[in-house]
Formats: structure tokens, sequence, C-alpha cells
């Protein structure tokens, strides 16, 4: 099927900002699962955001059981915008929403799992998306993205940090339902878990066409495409080299400092076009103010 | 967002949104609007800007914007400045708050983002200011001043207001620029090929290179209060004793480059100089109109932002004037032919007197085919209010009209019309001045007010105003004509 089977994606920022808004409570019973001192709370508010986003769609989907059932399931191609606004929606409430919505919404994707099964036609092999080998693979990409872009255009997170990040969102894993006991809880398993799955990675036709929309969504605002090309840049340069190789995108070189302040640059732009839509402002000060008391006590 | 929001803030262009639909649609009138919007962005770039329309406003009374301020949000550290200004963010609000200034509106989608982008922007906290000015003036507040409240008063597009007490008793504003954010802004300066390339999707094959050279020189010049302080001072000092216009003097042993300290100034906002009677609101427009003339002809220097936030009224046509960060200064020279437009046109009646003076002050194209009438009836309508002597109220609809005018591309002359680079401020002060006028509904005889003030005329006194205003004048040395700051 060709990229162009995608729908457009126009309305992109508005959506993202709404599920954002929504997905950040008024009214929280408890301070969740991680709490207003955590390194997750501190990087669920990273400038760098838009990147590991799509960088961990990108490495996700080099696990070909893990794209097949995006492809054979998933509703990307009718809904574009609105799979990629659930998802951050998703991650917003589990992150900082409080422990029964994180539970709710955790159970709920669990439900949807159950559903979507199939056999990969590339390798054969059938797949289960709650099999938590692939859940485990989503999600160690997922914290291991955060990392590297807040690192490369973010605010950087301290050795020490990263590790208390890993080890934070065990829990996450833990709700989408892996066993706590296989989630890397420090920044060397993660590592150590990641080159392990490698040998199973490959860029399948499916794969190459996610991206390949991704990478360059039709329907976007022109503004909004023309810092597009940023995020994707820095995406790309953020990826791991194998990973690149597989896609087979050029190397584009190591980051030079003055590409990465220009990326840096655009994603403040885009964080500003955010911030101005309806409610991101207020729910950022809600967490803003909770950090904070936080910090004092 | 709506298309061309980002556009828009990014341009500065008002008329971004139908910019970016006549790109789509490839329509005919692209380059007549793309030339438009790079147009408006130049005028930005030149005119500069100070406070957009929703911005804070400076020199509030004593707690009226307290509860708008933020300090349960305070930035406490100058890490906490970058993040919050720095990746483009300081730059979008300056550049924002340039096209606010000079368009005729920008559109509201990209007044709102601008607008949440300033209110994400809460204070210093107590600490940080007060390390900001031990910094600047070598001793904490509490040494400096004999009274230092550490609650902001107000903020500033890049800093905030705090109100003390000197140790001589003077009551006393004092401005504070956020730490690190003028090296956050260069910085994000220093690095343009973001801002080249939204401008060329804008205005391609245009010259990018000389706006974005523009652009940053104005911002970066803002960036320094010095330049602010030594203009304040000069209308301060020669408006000092004026029987209406009133100016907070700068205190310039407390002011630096980070740090602007001046007279407190209190008085009643525009917002409330609405509800007053005619007859105040009639004064304080009188006020207003005498400032902005008897500066450009005596002083030949125009405060540059007619931003309603920047007066404060206390009955009696008595009017503070605040913020004197955009002031330009014209040459005997550049002043000129603004002398001259007027006389021909309004006094001696010459209307090919008064084209030769647009052509010479680079208005008019030399030469454009078209005939003087039409010229004079599309110009013309700048200069009502004083074209004849009697009583003549400027209504909204007036204020509309003029700046519709200005911004008019179908005018027959639009083709062979600019704002030379000297006058862009001026102009856009025009019509920031009659849409104030215009939003009082002042009435007055223009025309034998401006005659007071035309050098070339040198009237009598019109109004008990302009009475007093000449005996004041009498008191003042012959030679006062200011020297633009070196």
């Amino acid at each position: 099927m060709a990229a162009d089977s995608y729908a457009g994606m126009s309305g992109l920022v508005q959506r993202s900002a709404a599920a954002y808004a929504a997905s950040v409570p008024e009214h929280p019973a408890d301070d969740g699962f991680f709490g207003p001192g955590s390194v997750t709370w501190r990087l669920s508010a990273d400038l760098s955001g838009p990147v590991p986003g799509l960088r961990s769609l990108m490495v996700q989907a080099l696990h070909p059981l893990a794209m097949a059932g995006v492809d054979q399931h998933s509703d990307w191609r009718s809904d574009p915008v609105g799979r990629l606004a659930a998802t951050s929606a998703y991650l917003t409430t589990v992150s900082v929403g409080d422990k029964k919505t994180a539970e709710r919404v955790s159970a709920r994707v669990r439900r949807i799992h159950e559903h979507v099964r199939g056999v990969d036609p590339v390798t054969g092999q059938p797949y289960a998306a709650g099999d938590p080998a692939l859940l485990l693979w989503v999600h160690a990409t997922y914290v291991d993205s955060i990392l590297v872009a807040a690192r490369l255009f973010g605010t950087a997170v301290p050795a020490a940090d990263a590790d208390r990040y890993v080890a934070e969102m065990v829990k996450a894993a833990e709700l989408v339902g892996v066993p706590a006991a296989m989630v890397p809880a420090s920044v060397a398993q993660l590592d150590e878990y990641l080159a392990s799955v490698r040998p199973q990675l490959r860029a399948t036709p499916a794969a190459r066409e996610l991206m390949a929309y991704l990478l360059d969504p039709p329907g976007l605002d022109p503004d909004i495409a023309e810092i597009w090309q940023d995020v994707r840049e820095g995406t790309i340069g953020s990826l791991p080299g194998w990973a690149r190789e597989m896609y087979g995108y050029p190397m584009a070189g190591p980051l030079t400092d003055a590409r990465r302040t220009e990326i840096r640059q655009a994603l403040g732009v885009l964080d500003t076009v955010f911030l101005g839509e309806p409610g991101v402002l207020e729910a950022r000060q809600r967490l803003a103010l909770r950090m904070r008391a936080a910090r004092a006590a | 967002m709506k298309r061309g929001t980002l556009a828009a803030l990014i341009m500065g262009v008002g008329t971004s949104a139908a910019v970016t639909v006549a790109l789509r649609r490839g329509h005919g009138t692209r380059m007549l609007r793309l030339n438009r919007g790079l147009a408006a962005l130049q005028l930005a770039a030149r005119g500069g800007a100070r406070y957009a329309g929703s911005a804070p406003r400076l020199f509030l009374l004593a707690g009226e914007n307290r509860q708008q301020l933020r300090n349960d949000l305070a930035l406490q550290t100058a890490e906490d400045v970058a993040t919050t200004l720095g990746a483009m963010k300081g730059v979008l609000m300056k550049l924002g708050q340039m096209a606010s200034y000079v368009d005729d509106g920008l559109p509201p989608e990209a007044r709102r983002t601008l607008g949440r982008l300033q209110d994400s922007v809460p204070p210093m906290s107590a600490e940080l200011a007060a390390g900001v000015i031990e910094e600047e003036l070598g001793a904490p507040p509490s040494q400096l001043f004999a009274e230092w409240d550490p609650v902001p008063i107000a903020a500033a597009s890049i800093g905030q207001v705090h109100r003390a007490i000197t140790r001589d008793g003077r009551a006393v504003a004092v401005k504070v620029q956020y730490p690190g954010i003028a090296e956050t802004i260069e910085a994000d300066l220093g690095n343009v090929s973001l801002l080249r390339r939204m401008l060329r999707i804008i205005a391609p094959g245009q010259d990018v290179e000389s706006l974005l050279t523009e652009l940053r020189e104005r911002i970066i010049e803002e960036l320094d209060y010095r330049r602010e302080a030594r203009n304040q001072q000069l209308f301060a000092e020669y408006y000092d004793g004026h029987p209406t216009i009133s100016v907070p003097k700068v205190v310039s042993e407390l002011s630096t480059r980070r740090v602007v300290t001046s007279d407190l100034a209190t008085g009643a906002r525009f917002s409330e100089l609405t509800t007053w009677s005619q007859h105040e609101r009639d004064l304080a427009a009188e006020t207003i109109y005498r400032f902005v003339f008897r500066s450009l002809y005596d002083m030949r220097a125009f405060n540059g932002d007619p931003h309603p936030g920047n007066y404060l009224f206390h009955g009696g046509g008595k009017v503070t004037f605040l913020d004197f960060g955009l002031v330009k200064h014209f040459s005997v020279e550049e002043l000129r032919p603004l002398m001259d437009m007027a006389r021909y046109l309004c006094v001696e009646n010459d209307p090919e007197a008064f084209r030769r003076s647009l052509e010479a002050a680079g208005f008019l194209k030399p030469g454009a085919p078209l005939g003087t009438d039409v010229i004079v009836d599309h110009l013309a309508v700048f200069y009502d209010t004083i074209r004849k002597p009697g009583e003549l109220t400027i209504t909204g609809d007036y204020s509309s009209t003029v700046v519709r005018r200005f911004f008019d591309v179908r005018s027959p002359i639009a083709p062979y019309a600019q704002v030379p680079r000297s006058y862009v401020i001026l102009q856009r002060i025009n019509l920031g001045v009659f849409a104030l006028l215009g939003e009082l509904t002042a009435t007055a005889d223009w025309r034998a007010i401006a005659e007071e003030i035309w050098p070339f005329v040198q009237g009598p006194p019109s109004t008990p105003m302009g009475e007093a205003e000449a005996a004041w004048r009498a008191t003042r040395p012959a030679e006062r004509i200011s020297r633009p700051p070196s």
C-alpha cells in the first residue's frame, strides 16, 4: 500500500494539544505512580518532546512483529493524527495522571491488545500485541528515546537521574502488562536489552512505508511542515547508526552544534504553537506548581 | 492552529492568513500579497516595537496587575529563564511585539499564540530579581534603596517592574531585566537559519538577508535599557515644568543596561479615561496631540509607542507619558520635507509643491504616472484634521479609515508609494495616535493647535492649555532643541 493511502495530518498540533491538556488532571486523587518529584515528571515537560515520539516509533517499527501488528490492526492509515494524539494522551496520563486513571487507561490498552493478533507476512511468525516481549520492546525504545532526545535537544539528564528514570518507568511497563522482572531498571540494563533484540530487527516494507509517511506527512500547515523538517532531521540524527542503516537513510554525519541549535529552535517554535492551543498553558502550570511544591517539601 | 498562525507570528504579517491561502490556491494576487507582507515586516523591523496589544502594561497602579503575575510560578534561577525564554521563545516574543506594533493587527490566532507565550513567562522570584540588581548596581536592593518592594507590580516583556523608595526619599519604579535573557536572545539570533527559511516561505526571492539584519539589530538594540533611559531623560528634561505633560525622570545612577529606575508614576489608565466626561477626554486628547507634535517639531524626536498602556491620566488634561523604549530622532533634513508637506497642503494650498515634497522625502516615486489630484485625493485623508480650521471630532471610523488607507494595496498610488526608513516610526505613530484619539472621540480645533506648533506659522495660543503652554515656553531657554543621544 502506498504512503498516499494514509490520511493527511492537518490538525496535528490542535489535537495533540487537546489530548495533552485533557490528560493533565485538574483534581488528581493522588500523585500517580511517579509523583511531582520524579524524573518522569521532569522529562514529561522537556522541550525535545516530539523527537522521542517519532524516534521511538521509528525504532519500534524495526521489529517485524511489532510492525505487523500496527500494520494489520491499527487505525494509522485512516486517522494518523488521532492515533498520535491518543498515544501521547496515554503516555501523559500514565506519567502524570493519578493512579486510578493511569490504571484505567492501561487496562483499556491491554484489552485492545487482546484482539491484535496475526501472522507477520515477512517472517511468517505469529504475533500477539499482548506478548510481553513485544510490549517490552515498545517500552524500552520509548524510554531510550526520551533520554537520547533530551540529551541532544532538551535539558540533558545527569547519569544518576537517567538511571532513576529507567527504574521509574518499570512501573509503566508493568501497567501495560510486562512482568517487572523482565524490565530493565538502569541505563546499562536498558542498553543491554536493546542490543539483545537487535538481531531480530529489520526494516520491512510496512515499516518503510509508515516511516516515509511520518517523516513527510501530507496535509500539515505549511509553516508546521517547515518546522517538521527539523523534527525529522533531529529524529534521524538521533537514531542509532544501525537503525539508520536498516532504513537506508543517508548518513548526514554527526549532528553539529549549529544544527542541533537550529533543531532546538525549531522545537521551541513548535512548542510555542503548542502552548498557544487552549488549555496547554494551564495544564503545564498545574504540573509546574505541583513540581515546585514537591521541590520545596 | 489555523493556517499560517506561526508564519504570522514569525513574520509579523497581519495578512499572513491571506498570504497562505493565496499561496495554496496559486491565486493571482500572490505576489501582491507577498510584497505587502514583506513590506509589513520591514516596517516591523524598522519601526521596532515595544509591547503587544495584549501585553502586560508597565507602571501599573500599585497592585493592579498582581493577580495576573504568577508569582507562585516565579522563575528562580537564570537557568529557569533560559528554559522559559530560550529556544527562540524570547525572539518570538520580541518579533510578535514588533508585528503587533507595526501592522493593523495580527490575525487572532497569532495574537492568541503571542498572548499565551507572554502569559507563559512568570515573573522572577524576589531573590532572582535582587540578584540582577546586585549584579548590575553592585549592591542588593536592601542596601541601595530605603525601601524595596520584592513583589513586582507589573511585567515587562523581558523583565518586570518593582516599586522602591530611594535613599533620598524618591518613590521610583525599577524595571529589571531577566538575567541572561539578553544573551539567550542574542544566541538565538546568532543562528538565523530557521528564521531565514521561514522568511523564504513567505517571501521567496525577496531580500531576506537585509531583513534578517534589521530584525536582529532592532531586537538586540532593545535589549539594552540604557538607550531607553537616555531617551526618557531627554523627554523628561524637555517637558520639565510643562503644565499638562509629565515624563518620569530617570535616576541615572540607578540605571544600567539591564535596570532602569525612574520616578514612580500613578494615575488612571486609558480604560478608565474612556469612562470620564467628554470634556476630560478632550483635554487628555489635546495633551497627547500637543505632546506628539511638540516633540516632533521642537525636539525633532518622536516617542515611538502610542500604546494606550503608555499613558497615565490625572484629570484636567494632565498626562504622564511612559515608556521611551522606541524613540526616533530626526535630523533637520529629515524633518524638513514633513514640514513642507503639511505646509504646502494645508497652509499654502499648493498641491504641486506638496507632491514635490512627497517625492523629495521618498514617499512617492518621482515621475509616477498619476495626476496630482489623485495623489492629493488619496493622501489628504492623513491631513483631514488639520486642513481646515474649526472644531472637529476624531471618531473611531475616521481612524480606521486612515489605517485602512495606509495599508491599502489596491490604491492607485500604492505601486508608487512607500514609507522611507526614516519615517516608518512616524507614520506608525500617526496611525496609533489617531486610533487613540478616535477611541476618545476627541473634539478640538486641531488645526489651530497645529498652527501653534508649526514653526512656519507660530500661531497664537488657541485654547486655555495653549495659553498655559505658551507661558511655560516663555520661561524656557530659547535653544531647547535636543540632540539625539550618541
